[in-house]
Parts: C-alpha cells; sequence; structure tokens
C-alpha cells in the first residue's frame, strides 16, 4: 500500500471515478475493513450528494457524478428522494410566503381610464419582455457566478497542505518567474485526456521568503482569474511553491499564474509572473 | 437484481464463523458486509449490483470449508477479492444479462410521473414521521439553509453537538440510507416503485 489513509480530495476523486485501478483498491478494501476510513468515504459521498443538490458541481463534476451515481434506476430514485428530502426541510423551516397582489375591484376596474385599457396589453407584453431579459441576464449571472464558485472551491481542496502532501501528482510543470526565463522558451504543457490534475511548481526567485502566499491564476483568453491563498513555501534544494489546478481549466494557449509573497501584517511582495502554453 | 440466493445451511455456518465467533456479531458483520459489497459494485458502474453481491456469497460459500482454514487476514477482503474478480467479468456480463430495472420497457406518462412523485411524497411523509424526532429535527437543521448559510450552519450545528462536520455527514448519510429504505418500502407496498 502507497499509503494509510486518504484526503478528502483524494476521495472525492475517487467518488467521481478518477483514480487508478491501484488506488482504487486501496479504498475500497480499506472501506471495508476499516470503520474509520468508511466514515470518511461516506462523509465525502454525503458532501458530494450535497453540493448536487445545491448546485454546487462544476460542469465536468455533475458529469462524473451523474455518471457513477445517477446512472441506473435505483440510483436516480435516490437522489430523488434525497432531493425530496432536502425540499421537506427546506419547506419546513418556513419561507415566509411572497404576498399575493389583491385583485383588483370590479370598482377598481371600472375606474380605470379607457386609454389604460388599450395601454395595458402593450405595456404588460413590453414588462413580460423585461422581466425575461432580466430573468435571462440574472440566470447567465448566476450560472457564471455558481460555475466561478465551484471551481473555486475545488482548488481550495486541491492546494490544502494534506492534499498536497498526501495525493501523489499526476504530472508536473516546473516554472520559473519570466523575467529570470527571458532567454529560455517558454514551457509547454501537453493536455491530455488522462491528466486531471496538473501540478505547477513555481521557483520562487526572490531573497526574502514569506509566512504564505497567494496565486492567481489567468487562463488564456479568459478575463475571471482564480485566486489561491495562504499557499506554501517548500524548500527542497531550491525554493517553490506547489499548486494544483484541474487540467481542463487550462485552456489552449497562453495560460499565466502571478504569485506575491504575504507578510504577516498582510502587506504584499511584488509579483513573479509564470506563463507556460497548453496545447493539444 | 438481488436472486433467490440460497447458501446452504452449512455453508452459512462456515461463513458466519470465519467473520466472527460470537454468532451475533458476525451476523451483523455479514449485513454490513453485502451492504459494503453492493456498494462497491456501484461506484464500479456495474450493471446489477445486488445480484453481483449474491454471487459472491454464492462463490465463498463454495469454497468457504477450505479457505477459512488457508486464508490469512480479515476475511472480510476475501470476500472483496472475489468482487474484485466479479467486477472485472461485469462488462461481459452485461451484455449478456441486463438488470430489467433499468431497462425502459415503456416511457411512463406524465400522469405516471406525477403519481410516482405524490406517492413518494407521501411516503417521505410517513416515513419522516414514524422517524425519531431528535433524527427528525436533525435532518431537518442539516438540509434547512440555503447555500454558504448552510454551510456556515452545518459547522455551527456540529460545534453545538460536540462532532466534527464529517462524523454530521456521516450521521445524516445513515440517516437519509434509513429514510430511503423506507420509502423503497413504502412504495413496494403502494405497488409502484420507479
Amino acid at each position: 500500500m502507497k499509503e494509510e489513509g486518504a484526503t478528502d480530495a483524494l476521495l472525492r476523486q475517487f467518488l467521481l471515478g478518477r483514480v487508478e485501478d491501484e488506488e482504487r483498491q486501496r479504498i475500497e478494501s480499506l472501506f471495508i475493513t476499516d470503520s474509520q476510513m468508511k466514515d470518511k468515504v461516506l462523509a465525502a459521498e454525503q458532501k458530494l450528494i450535497d453540493d448536487y443538490l445545491d448546485d454546487c458541481l462544476t460542469k465536468a463534476d455533475k458529469e462524473a457524478f451523474l455518471l457513477f451515481h445517477g446512472d441506473t434506476a435505483a440510483q436516480r430514485r435516490k437522489l430523488e428522494i434525497a432531493r425530496s428530502i432536502q425540499e421537506w426541510a427546506v419547506n419546513r423551516t418556513g419561507k415566509t410566503p411572497i404576498p399575493a397582489t389583491p385583485p383588483l375591484s370590479l370598482w377598481d376596474r371600472l375606474r380605470l381610464p379607457k386609454k389604460s385599457i388599450l395601454i395595458l396589453p402593450i405595456a404588460a407584453t413590453a414588462a413580460v419582455a423585461i422581466v425575461f431579459a432580466l430573468v435571462w441576464v440574472n440566470n447567465r449571472g448566476t450560472e457564471r457566478n455558481r460555475e466561478f464558485l465551484a471551481v473555486q472551491q475545488e482548488l481550495a481542496q486541491l492546494n490544502t497542505p494534506s492534499s498536497l502532501r498526501d495525493v501523489p501528482a499526476e504530472v508536473h510543470l516546473t516554472l520559473k518567474p519570466t523575467v529570470v526565463r527571458s532567454v529560455e522558451s517558454q514551457p509547454e504543457l501537453l493536455s491530455r485526456p488522462n491528466i486531471h490534475i496538473v501540478e505547477l511548481r513555481l521557483l520562487w526567485m526572490q531573497e526574502k521568503d514569506y509566512p504564505s502566499y497567494q496565486a492567481v491564476v489567468r487562463r488564456a483568453g479568459d478575463g475571471q482569474p482564480y485566486t489561491l491563498d495562504n499557499l506554501t513555501i517548500e524548500k527542497d534544494g531550491g525554493k517553490m511553491i506547489r499548486i494544483r489546478v484541474p487540467a481542463r481549466l487550462l485552456t489552449r494557449g497562453n495560460n499565466q499564474i502571478e504569485l506575491t509573497g504575504v507578510a504577516a501584517n498582510g502587506s504584499k511582495s511584488s509579483s513573479e509572473i509564470y506563463s507556460f502554453f497548453v496545447s493539444e | 437484481m438481488p436472486r433467490d440466493l440460497v447458501i446452504p445451511p452449512k455453508s452459512l455456518d462456515e461463513i458466519l464463523d470465519w467473520l466472527h465467533p460470537d454468532r451475533d456479531h458476525a451476523g451483523e458483520i455479514y449485513v454490513q458486509l453485502r451492504h459494503d459489497l453492493t456498494k462497491i459494485f456501484t461506484w464500479n458502474r456495474c450493471a446489477d449490483p445486488d445480484g453481483l453481491t449474491d454471487e459472491v456469497f454464492d462463490r465463498v460459500s463454495r469454497k468457504v470449508h477450505g479457505v477459512r482454514l488457508t486464508f490469512e487476514g480479515d476475511p472480510k477482503l476475501y470476500f472483496y477479492g472475489v468482487a474484485r474478480n466479479l467486477v472485472k467479468e461485469s462488462p461481459k456480463r452485461a451484455k449478456r444479462q441486463v438488470s430489467l430495472e433499468d431497462t425502459d420497457l415503456r416511457a411512463p406518462e406524465a400522469s405516471t410521473q406525477d403519481e410516482v412523485a405524490h406517492m413518494r411524497e407521501e411516503c417521505l411523509n410517513r416515513c419522516l414521521q414514524d422517524l425519531d424526532p431528535e433524527k427528525k429535527e436533525l435532518i431537518l437543521s442539516y438540509y434547512a439553509k440555503d447555500k454558504q448559510a448552510k454551510i456556515d450552519y452545518r459547522s455551527e450545528m456540529a460545534r453545538e453537538l460536540g462532532i466534527t462536520v464529517e462524523t454530521l455527514r456521516v450521521r445524516i448519510h445513515r440517516l437519509r440510507g434509513t429514510i430511503e429504505t423506507c420509502i423503497e418500502r413504502c412504495l413496494d407496498r403502494m405497488g409502484q416503485k420507479r
């Protein structure tokens, strides 16, 4: 056995069918023989189901979740039951009902000027169109926001000290700051379907070290950066900060990481930029 | 689908003795092991996890007499080994044997779906009524809030109960399992399971 335990992040990957066969067998045999491990797996499964019910999974995670947990009629039935329990609980907590607009009395209707009667259908149509537009814009915003939060959450889980320590990296790429690397060619990462997580090893060339570091991941052609806080430096020969990102997050083209040291009082160092090219 | 598994009484006795010298405790391990193996088959996307679990016990029952004398270590791992072999065989099985439960024989009409949803709701209410008030309160509180508020509230809940969030999740997982089983039985009694 490679390791004795398993982190939440690893168990999540296991439940989404993203671990190698050897690792899968190790977790399954521990699930059967070790009650603590069983509890960990069940807790991870409950968390995954909660995230699904709350619609907090990324698109890829949701697809994997449904493949492994919503594939058969029995599994779908269980998910429906879980959703029913959730709905029951939400209803039972007594949401304040939105007061319905009282219907217009006959007298009120008679008092409406004739012109209003003609204008009403037009106004109503316009109002409906505006509402639809607002809902559409809002839904798109909400969807993007939900996706963003899910990715942030996933990144945080992948980069906890225990995950970095206990879960072996599938593939890694060592990067130097672009200012140091100016004469060298840009590192390239070949995107492959069997790679799910990429570890980026960012060499820290500044003389001063910091208690923690912040990394901002900027994908090629995407304005939405993702931030990773509370990263720590490792000194094994040189100085480096490791971060892990889901491979699907890295888009084809030039991706960039901005790394900053954070002092105990919150002040920040000058940033280092690391860039690499993702190709297919 | 689960088969009508008939393990010869002598083999069943030997299996139970092998699992634990205390018969009551052995019985508990047996039931839990069945449950765990079914879950493993499900995680491996095998068709018919219940049927495969029956097959594991069937195969072990045929060898238990000799194996229990030679196998070293936790006997549950022997069962797991048999299950792994079945997982490997499973894709071939799927072509020949399809779980009827997963075969969409006829797309249900909307009215049937509504009816099933209504029955499920009725069963849920019945099962929740039968639930111990403390457990009912626990599951109500766990699912009550929305999104971020829910995450914070669950941490608060765990703190108040003097347990970790992980332990709280395990309790909810098991409680949900109890309710699911109750609902399934209720739907069975109502003659409609979908």
